[in-house]
């Protein structure tokens, strides 16, 4: 009578709570752009890296400077799927995955605190 | 003794597994996809079966999946008339490139510059993915739904199997057909094998192997039910095939001979490829499990673990199980 293989454990299955890709795990941490590269261009003239560099150094700040304003004022996110919403806009997390939002106005009624995923959002308008 | 296989089982998702594909060997060892009629791709560590991520975006049944060889990038075809390209690595959704019809089929070339497509629409599409918006170059002739088609020849040609029951060898430069295989039946499934340039084509219970440059037979195989996959060892030493009695056989390639079959899946067994090392292979099923077996049972490999009589009961810290083969995850 053969004798079954052993195994150490079963394979592991997927997690219910999340899509995975554990950004914890040695690959993703190895090989995760977490920026745009620079342009081919750009690679191969130091001049223009500069130039780019400084570009993009200034567009990062607008970007910060806009989530600052924003903060604690009525926004109107638009969406996929022609969703259009207004809240109070709170805070974004580090890596601009999420906003926090107060008061969200949904066709369901208003949720008092959300958190917005920034993948699902088209555009951000509000009055300065 | 003879040892028994114990086949892994990779559960997950919640329709049959049409498609499988494995990546090269990277520096974080090999991975693996699974296209299923769930819509939910998912990533797994080659070796031992886990799963890493599920691929989220389409909208049907993913009839297609591939990796690039360093397993940075992915591609589906799906029932939503879309294929996607995917970053391998974090999951995202890189690319939506939309179909005229249900898409089939995907593959990269070598230097991931170009995604090859074929489906519902009868026609072939090679997209530049440095300039997705540009549109696709289309390649006509089929005049029935494409199944699978992929790059060979150093990506110089391409082949394609549709249910016309036609293979045809395109060149890519040209885009002209340059060479057609027409068989009774529809072709079940169709394997490039670069080194050595073989082609292996399924179809009813035979088990065919060509040149894939010159499209000349090499030889057949007659299993013993109508089969829907099969994948030839790195070393071409055997053959794996597996189809409607839901077992999965193991060939002889030289001598042809069956040597192995296994039970284990519920339901037909739809594709089933061998790892880059040879090692493993897997299986995908209408059960809609994926199952890894052993190329050399009783083998110390991945989370298969070579136990010697003496060592049971030795002051050995790991927990070890004899399972059954009925054993999911």
């Amino acid at each position: 009578m053969a004798k079954p293989v052993s195994v150490l454990r079963l394979p592991k299955g997927p997690d219910p709570n999340s899509r995975g890709f554990d950004p914890k795990s040695p690959r993703f941490i190895a090989l995760c752009r977490t920026s745009i590269s620079s342009s081919v261009a750009s690679e191969a003239d130091p001049e223009l890296l500069q130039r780019e560099q400084h570009a993009r150094s200034v567009l990062r700040e607008n970007f910060l400077q806009c989530l600052v304003s924003m903060t604690n004022r009525k926004v109107q996110f638009h969406m996929h799927e022609k969703v259009k919403v207004e809240a109070t806009f709170g805070a974004s997390d580090i890596d601009v995955l999420n906003f926090q939002v107060s008061d969200l106005h949904t066709p369901i009624g208003v949720q008092k605190e959300a958190l917005i995923r920034s993948q699902d959002v088209i555009s951000v308008t509000f009055d300065v | 003794m003879a040892m028994r296989q114990t086949p892994l089982t990779c559960s997950g998702h919640t329709r049959p597994v049409v498609d499988l594909a494995f990546s090269g060997i990277t520096p974080y060892g090999y991975f693996l996809i699974s296209a299923c009629k769930d819509g939910k791709p998912m990533l797994r560590q080659g070796d031992t079966g886990d799963w890493i991520g599920t691929f989220l975006g389409h909208k049907g049944a993913v009839w297609g999946a591939t990796l690039n060889t360093d397993a940075t990038k992915a591609a589906t075809a799906a029932a939503d008339f879309t294929a996607k390209v995917w970053d391998a690595v974090s999951g995202d959704e890189v690319l939506s490139l939309a179909h005229k019809h249900i898409v089939k089929t995907v593959s990269f070339t070598q230097d991931n510059n170009c995604l090859l497509t074929g489906g519902n629409d009868k026609l072939l599409r090679i997209y530049d993915l440095s300039n997705p918006e540009a549109a696709p170059q289309e390649i006509a002739g089929h005049t029935s739904a494409i199944k699978k088609a992929l790059w060979c020849n150093n990506d110089k040609q391409i082949l394609s199997a549709a249910e016309d029951k036609t293979i045809r060898l395109w060149n890519r430069s040209s885009m002209e057909e340059v060479k057609t295989l027409t068989f009774d039946t529809s072709v079940s499934s169709m394997e490039y094998v670069a080194d050595g340039e073989i082609l292996v084509i399924t179809y009813g219970k035979t088990i065919a192997f060509y040149n894939a440059l010159s499209l000349e037979l090499i030889k057949t195989v007659e299993a013993p039910a109508p089969i829907n996959s099969a994948s030839l060892h790195p070393e071409k030493d055997f053959f794996v095939a597996g189809g409607d009695d839901f077992k999965l056989y193991k060939f002889d390639y030289s001598t042809k001979e069956e040597l192995e079959s296994y039970k284990g899946h519920f339901g037909p067994v739809h594709c089933v490829r061998f790892s880059p090392d040879g090692e493993l292979y897997a299986s995908g099923s209408e059960d809609g499990t994926l199952r890894l077996w052993q190329t050399a049972v009783g083998k110390t490999y991945g989370l298969w673990k070579c136990v010697l009589p003496e060592d049971l009961g030795a002051e050995n810290s790991e927990q070890l199980y004899t399972s059954t083969p009925e054993i999911k995850a």
